[in-house]
């Protein structure tokens, strides 16, 4: 027992005293090998399947893009070197710089972005990621597997024309399904049959993915169209045949219903919004035609080259964030020629083929992933990091000591216990090289509106709520009533207030989006016992006998999820006398049940993945969304939300959104409670390794200052 | 001896059997899949995803190919990750393993010690301390004592490693804690064996024979002292080596444990059926290995079977 008890003094005795953190290592023998803590393991390695928050930092050090993130978190030009906006605001063209190459030493040009498009909306890839492309021209329709192109006229519709089948179940047969009598040798695009990796059988299926000489395709090796196929063996291949070897196509017999898609969705189309407006309008009537007349093809996609060193974005409606949104997964490059071959382990260090600043050197899952600097890599200058050094451990607090033992140099945001965090950032000690910075995410409460259906009800809810107390409760974050994060008021800069027009005193937070693009969200319903009893009166009025019992649901496993609840039930019994009831459940539960409705009251976060509003948080209000939880659908947001969306001058365009989530905070199918911070670890000798609002680390430039404390 | 292992093996591969269908269709059953997330896909994401798992297909024709794949030594590919469910098993069991098998050397070596030692000294204040020391390592969970020992061991003296795997004395501090509670069990079991072969007449003859207190000690009682410790340690290594998913979690160890419970979380279900088919042969072979055993030291089990 004596035992127990001295160990116990010496825990609580043992938090590292002084200025930092733990130890601080000597690093003149490796100044320029960054360690880092990252938050977990990573899941994939491919932009085009990685989507964790442990995934990204990795795989932005590894693949180039039309840009990269910079160290405020924008986007900074790099394969692109600049770019065109069009004044409607739906052609985005990025002139592509012809150094690029990938580690294979193979230059980059706009048919790798055709290709990261592609590879993303295409159905053989299965990529969980592909909405990063939701804003192009087709993207419903090309992972829905239903836009295609006319082959032959066919009653009003002449060759070429962009059309959608019609009523489409799971039964429909695949038009691009292909086969051939004799065995296909797929390989690179024009190479031998000797130079063949796989075999497909004859009389296999394949799909038909590709065809040379198209608008986003290669142009055909000498005058003779190939095919880019995908044969479906396991973890599946992909690879280049002559057309002409895929001699049979199941499928040309079936016959389709189809009709023309809406303009607005073709593709190189030329046309000012009124005559878009107008082809919305018109009917589109349904027409038969066979398989034979049909196929799905990538130049359907949003997007167009141009020339070899020009890629362009196309919109179906005006879109503010594009170029925002390019440092995303969206618009990294990958080698097809790789890819191809090791559709899923292409990944793997023994194949990997990389464009980025950084080289995958190994890869041992639950622990690390070692980078190195990319020699093949076209900007060297910005590369100060000669080789990272990832760990990927999941415990926090395994993270936390394992930085405090100085094994490593910097740790990723949120990473820290919460346990720990009023040590490290008390009222009476804070260690420098602790930071807790902006986020780009919030934590809200939905109020399901199908089972909640009365507004009065939701109001007083909402009313009841006094957020000041969150913070403390929970270690981090600023409490608010609005549902869209951004910084402090009282943190912006001068400028930058000046921009959104705001004064230092203002309560609530304010979101630079682009330079001179400021959101400032409308408060909610704040803190008001008065008005929230007399919601509830109104509410017990209306509903009379059927006032519902109320429930509160949140996800086990999270300490301050528990908190937060106790507190809300404390609050709507002290201002409204109403008990509510306490569900915890376990996580993938609670997120179906959510999902499909089968809840009142639920906790919920949101993180934005670029600095835009618009794109991240409004936008789960809207009727169709997929993550609207809260099931809200008010014809009068609607409204007001499709006006915004038309606008093109981005002041005005956030004028109208700031008025949409007005309505929307006023129904109450959410109560915000607070917006969250960042929390940082980074030793005292890191130089170059910045906190941004989005929490995109571009590890590849950080190095160390062995030399920091003289 | 034969019979024995051919009948044990049969009643295995039932076993494995039966664990393997129990395992797909709870997790089938439980709500939510692996696609669900905070931000949820859109329905066509979902349709292409889940095709791509056959996830899409109905329950019983996923069983067939699952069994299937299972005969033919299979486990099938993660849905969360690139590697195929044996790889997974082949790179991060033998970090389960060693920190297991050390954990083990740890109870058994200190346990036995120290219960042998006690029962010597029986009602001394060696023995009250020993059996504190049991208690204390049976009853302190391995998630408190884990972050005490590294408060102490790493941040506070800086000795060991408080995380990672990286050379062997990171291999101290999990297997200590992993240990303690399997030692403190062995302690018991064994100072109680002791007590009572200790007040037996053959220990008096030998010590009225003028044998020195150690050889008695050692030599004589000590082999019959642990035999209940001998019948504890089949189930005990069982779940040493497979139950070690706490520990691995706490030091960041990348053994096959965290794994396991992530893959619960996350509904990966090829990788929850094949790691738990993996331990349950494990236990079966180990169970096996006990009786065949068992069946050496003592001729009447043999027989009776």
């Amino acid at each position: 027992m004596r035992l127990a008890v001295a160990l116990i003094v010496c825990a609580s005795c043992s938090l590292p005293e002084g200025d930092y953190f733990g130890q601080i290592p000597d690093v003149h023998d490796r100044p320029r090998t960054l360690r880092f803590c990252n938050q977990g393991e990573p899941d994939y390695l491919d932009p085009a399947l990685g989507n964790t928050t442990n995934a990204t930092p990795i795989l932005f050090a590894m693949f180039d893009g039309l840009t990269l993130y910079a160290p405020d978190g924008s986007a900074e030009p790099s394969l692109a070197t600049s770019w065109d906006i069009a004044p409607d605001m739906r052609t985005f063209t990025f002139h592509l710089r012809k150094e690029g190459r990938f580690s294979n030493g193979r230059a980059i040009d706009a048919y790798d972005f055709a290709y990261a498009f592609l590879r993303l909306l295409d159905p053989t890839t299965a990529s969980p990621i592909s909405d990063k492309l939701e804003f192009v021209k087709n993207y419903d329709g090309y992972t829905g597997n239903t836009v295609r192109k006319l082959l032959h006229d066919a009653g009003p519709l002449r060759a070429g024309a962009v059309v959608e089948l019609v009523a489409t179940n799971d039964k429909t047969p695949d038009t691009n399904l292909r086969r051939s009598t004799h065995a296909l040798e797929l390989r690179d695009l024009g190479a031998p049959i000797a130079d063949a990796y796989a075999h497909v059988p004859a009389g296999a299926d394949v799909e038909l993915v590709e065809l040379t000489g198209g608008p986003v395709s290669y142009p055909s090796p000498a005058g003779v169209e190939w095919a880019y196929v995908f044969w479906d063996d396991g973890d599946g291949h992909y690879g280049w045949v002559p057309s002409a070897d895929l001699d049979v196509a199941p499928n040309d017999d079936a016959t389709y219903s189809i009709r023309a898609m809406p303009m607005r969705q073709w593709p190189g189309v030329q046309a000012t919004p009124e005559v878009l407006a107008a082809d919305d309008a018109a009917p589109h009537p349904t027409v038969q035609v066979k398989g034979r007349d049909l196929l799905r093809l990538p130049e359907l996609i949003g997007m167009r080259i141009p020339d070899r060193y020009t890629f362009v974005i196309e919109t179906p409606v005006p879109i503010p964030y594009v170029v925002a949104s390019t440092p995303s997964q969206c618009c990294r490059v990958t080698p097809r020629e790789v890819v191809s071959r090791w559709p899923r382990r292409w990944t793997d260090a023994s194949h990997i083929v990389t464009s980025g600043p950084m080289h995958l050197k190994l890869w041992l899952e639950k622990d690390r992933v070692e980078l190195v600097r990319s020699p093949t890599f076209w900007n060297q200058k910005i590369v100060k990091a000669d080789e990272v050094i990832v760990f990927n451990m999941d415990d926090q607090a395994a993270n936390t000591n394992y930085y405090a033992a100085g094994g490593c140099d910097a740790m990723a945001s949120n990473n820290i216990p919460t346990s720990y965090l009023p040590v490290m950032n008390g009222e009476k000690h804070s260690y420098k090289d602790f930071a807790s910075k902006p986020y780009n995410g919030i934590y809200f409460v939905y109020l399901n509106t199908e089972k909640l259906t009365n507004r009065h009800l939701r109001r007083a809810l909402a009313y009841a709520i006094d957020r000041r107390p969150i913070p403390r409760i929970i270690h981090k974050g600023y409490g608010t009533s609005q549902v869209t994060p951004g910084t402090r008021i009282s943190d912006l800069s001068d400028a930058d207030r000046a921009t959104c027009g705001v004064t230092r005193d203002q309560p609530g937070f304010a979101m630079i989006e682009a330079p001179g693009v400021c959101y400032v969200p409308p408060p909610g319903l704040d803190f008001d016992p008065a008005k929230a009893k007399e919601e509830l009166a109104l509410a017990r009025q209306e509903l009379g006998a059927d006032f519902p019992k109320l429930t509160y649901r949140y996800n086990s496993g999270s300490e301050g999820h528990k908190l937060i609840a106790e507190y809300l039930q404390q609050s709507w019994q002290q201002v409204l006398g109403l008990d509510v009831g306490l569900e915890s459940q376990e996580w993938k539960t609670f997120v179906k049940d959510t999902t499909d409705g089968q809840y009142q009251m639920a906790r919920f976060g949101n993180i934005g993945s670029i600095a835009d509003t618009e794109s991240d948080f409004i936008v789960l209000f809207h009727c169709k969304a997929p993550s609207n939880r809260s099931r809200y659908c008010s014809p009068e947001f609607e409204k007001v939300y499709a006006e915004a969306k038309q606008i093109f001058d981005r002041k005005a365009r956030n004028a109208k959104l700031a008025e949409a989530e007005k309505i929307m905070l006023e129904d109450a199918p959410v109560i915000p409670l607070y917006v969250y911070t960042q929390e940082h670890l980074t030793k005292p000798y890191v130089r170059d390794l910045p906190i941004n609002f989005v929490d995109q680390v571009p590890l590849y430039r950080a190095w160390l200052d062995p030399d920091w404390n003289k | 001896m034969l019979r024995l292992i051919v009948s044990r093996l049969a009643g295995g591969v039932a076993v494995i059997v039966a664990v393997a269908t129990l395992a797909f269709f709870l997790l089938h059953a439980a709500p939510g899949g692996p696609f669900d997330a905070e931000r949820a896909l859109p329905e066509n994401v979902r349709k292409n995803v889940e095709a791509h798992y056959h996830l899409d297909e109905p329950i019983l024709s996923q069983y067939a190919r699952y069994m299937g794949d299972l005969a033919h030594g299979d486990f099938g590919q993660s849905i969360k990750r690139v590697s195929t469910v044996s790889e997974i098993i082949r790179v991060h069991f033998p970090y389960s393993l060693a920190i297991g098998v050390s954990a083990l050397a740890i109870a058994i070596t200190f346990g036995l010690l120290m219960g042998v030692i006690a029962a010597w000294r029986r009602n001394t204040w060696l023995d009250y301390l020993l059996m504190s020391i049991a208690l204390v390592g049976i009853s302190i969970p391995s998630i408190v004592l884990g972050p005490l020992l590294v408060a102490y061991f790493s941040l506070q003296l800086g000795w060991l490693p408080p995380a990672r795997i990286e050379g062997l004395s990171s291999y101290i501090l999990p297997a200590l804690v992993l240990g303690m509670i399997y030692m403190g069990t062995i302690a018991r079991l064994s100072r109680g064996a002791m007590l009572e072969v200790l007040s037996q007449d053959f220990v008096r003859t030998a010590r009225a024979k003028g044998l020195r207190e150690r050889v008695v000690l050692w030599k004589h009682a000590a082999r019959l002292g642990v035999v209940p410790v001998v019948t504890y340690l089949g189930p005990a290594t069982a779940t040493l080596i497979s139950g070690s998913f706490v520990v691995e979690k706490i030091f960041g160890v990348p053994g096959l444990g965290s794994f396991f419970i992530e893959s619960i979380t996350n509904r990966d279900y090829p990788l929850l059926c094949g790691t738990l088919v993996f331990y349950v042969m494990f236990l079966v072979v180990l169970n096996i290995a006990v009786d065949i055993v068992h069946g050496i030291l003592d001729p009447r089990i043999r027989e009776r079977r």
